[in-house]
C-alpha cells in the first residue's frame, strides 16, 4: 500500500472514531476531486457544492462502513458523489428537452459526436477505453459523465435506441473481458 | 433471469454504476445487492474500475463556505456508527451493509428501514424490513438459509444508544419467514440507533430478558 493510500485509510479510521481533525484533513484531501466530478457533471456551483456537503455529511456517519474491496477512501467517497451527481441530473432531466441535453453537454465541454478520452494513460481501462469503437466509448462517457440514459443518448445523437443500447452493452462486455485478460 | 446468473450480474452491475440500469430494474438490482454479496463484489468492481475515468478530472478547490456548512451541520457529534456500546469483543464480526444506504438515491419516498444480518463471510443470513400493516409499524423477519442449532434459538435485541437491549423476538431459522410488531418505544429506539444485534439462547429465547448467550452478529438498518 502506498504510503498516501495509507495516510487516506489512516484519515478514514480516526473519522469513523469521530476525529474531527482527521475527518477535515480528509475532506481536504479528496473533496477537490470530488468537486471537479460535480462541476464536470452538473455544470452548475450551487448544486455541485450541494452534492459536495451531503456526501461528506454521509461519509462523516458512515466511514466506519468503509472496507478495501470498496478500492481506496477516495474511490469510496468519489463512488458516493458520482451517484449523488446523478440522482440531481435525473430529477433536471426530466424538464429537459433534446436541445436543452445538447446545449448542457456543449457547456460542459462535450461534443456528444466524438466525446474524447478523459486521460491519456495506458492503465487498464484507459487502455481498453483506447480500443473500443468510437461509438461504443462516446456512449460510455455520456452515460458515466453526465447522467444520460439509453433514451437520452439515442435523442441526443439521433441513433435508435436499441442501437445505443447495444453499443452500451457491447462496449461494457468488451471492457469487462479486456479487462480480465 | 436469477439473481445469481454471475455474467448477466456482471453486465447489470456494470449499468448499475454507469448510471443506465434505470427504473425498476435499478430497484431490482439493489435489492439483489442487499441480498447477495457476490452482487455488490460486482458493483465494487466496476466501481473500482471506472475510477480511472476520474484521473481525467480536473481538481477544483471547493469554496471555504462547504466546508463550514458540513462543520455546522456535523457539529461535535461522533458519527452514528461509533454509538456501538455492545460487548461483541472477539465474537464474529458482522459485516454491516449500511453502505449500500450512500448508493441509494438521497431523497427517500418513506422511512422504511431495511437491514441484512450477514456471517463474517458476507452471507446473507436474514433480511430485516419494516412493513406497515393497517397502519401498524412491523419488522419483517426472514432466514435466508440460517442453519438451526439444536436446543437454542436465535433472538434480534434492539439496542439504544444508551442503556439495556430490548428483545425484538426469535429469528426464524431456515428459509422462514414471521413478523414482529414494533411498540412506539422500540420504533422509536430503531429510529435513533437503528443498532441491533443478535444472541443465541435457550429455546424459547432469553430466560431474563436480556442476552444471555453469545452475541453473533450486528447489524444496522439503512433507510430506503
Amino acid at each position: 500500500m502506498s504510503e498516501k493510500l495509507s495516510e487516506m485509510v489512516k484519515l478514514m479510521a480516526h473519522t469513523s472514531r469521530g476525529d474531527l481533525a482527521s475527518f477535515e484533513k480528509l475532506y481536504s484531501a479528496t473533496s477537490p476531486r470530488l468537486y471537479g466530478l460535480c462541476l464536470r457533471m452538473l455544470g452548475n456551483r450551487d448544486e455541485a457544492q450541494d452534492v459536495l456537503q451531503d456526501v461528506y455529511i454521509k461519509v462523516w456517519h458512515h466511514a466506519g462502513e468503509y472496507h478495501p474491496e470498496r478500492g481506496s477512501p477516495v474511490t469510496w467517497i468519489v463512488s458516493i458523489g458520482r451517484y449523488a451527481c446523478m440522482d440531481v441530473l435525473r430529477q433536471r432531466r426530466g424538464h429537459q428537452d433534446v436541445d436543452d441535453l445538447k446545449e448542457s453537454l456543449r457547456s460542459a465541454g462535450v461534443e456528444p459526436q466524438q466525446a474524447a478520452l478523459a486521460s491519456a494513460d495506458k492503465e487498464s481501462l484507459d487502455r481498453c477505453l483506447g480500443e473500443l469503437s468510437d461509438p461504443h466509448r462516446a456512449s460510455i462517457q455520456m452515460a458515466y459523465f453526465h447522467g444520460l440514459s439509453h433514451g437520452q443518448m439515442a435523442r441526443t445523437l439521433g441513433k435508435p435506441l436499441g442501437t445505443v443500447k447495444s453499443w452500451v452493452r457491447r462496449g461494457l462486455d468488451f471492457l469487462r473481458r479486456c479487462l480480465e485478460r | 433471469m436469477k439473481p445469481d446468473h454471475y455474467q448477466r450480474n456482471h453486465a447489470l452491475a456494470a449499468e448499475y454504476v454507469l448510471g443506465t440500469l434505470r427504473g425498476g430494474a435499478r430497484r431490482r438490482f439493489e435489492t439483489w445487492m442487499l441480498e447477495s454479496p457476490r452482487v455488490r463484489r460486482q458493483v465494487w468492481y466496476w466501481e473500482r474500475r471506472f475510477q480511472s475515468l476520474n484521473r481525467g478530472i480536473v481538481e477544483r478547490q471547493p469554496p471555504a463556505v462547504v466546508w463550514r456548512r458540513i462543520h455546522a451541520r456535523i457539529g461535535r457529534r461522533r458519527p452514528a456508527a461509533r454509538a456501538w456500546w455492545w460487548p461483541v469483543g472477539s465474537m464474529l464480526a458482522a459485516s454491516l451493509v449500511l453502505a449500500l444506504v450512500l448508493l441509494w438515491p438521497s431523497a427517500p419516498v418513506s422511512q422504511q428501514y431495511v437491514g441484512v444480518v450477514q456471517n463474517s463471510q458476507a452471507e446473507p443470513l436474514w433480511v430485516l424490513r419494516t412493513v406497515t400493516d393497517n397502519g401498524h409499524r412491523r419488522l419483517s423477519l426472514k432466514g435466508v438459509n440460517v442453519e438451526a442449532v439444536d436446543g437454542k434459538d436465535f433472538e434480534l435485541w434492539l439496542l439504544p444508544r444508551s442503556g439495556a437491549a430490548i428483545s425484538v423476538g426469535l429469528l426464524p431459522a431456515g428459509g422462514g419467514q414471521r413478523s414482529t410488531s414494533l411498540s412506539e418505544r422500540q420504533l422509536e429506539v430503531l429510529r435513533r440507533s437503528r443498532a441491533l444485534a443478535v444472541s443465541l439462547e435457550p429455546a424459547g429465547g432469553s430466560p431474563t430478558g436480556q442476552p444471555t448467550g453469545p452475541v453473533l452478529y450486528q447489524v444496522r438498518m439503512i433507510t430506503l
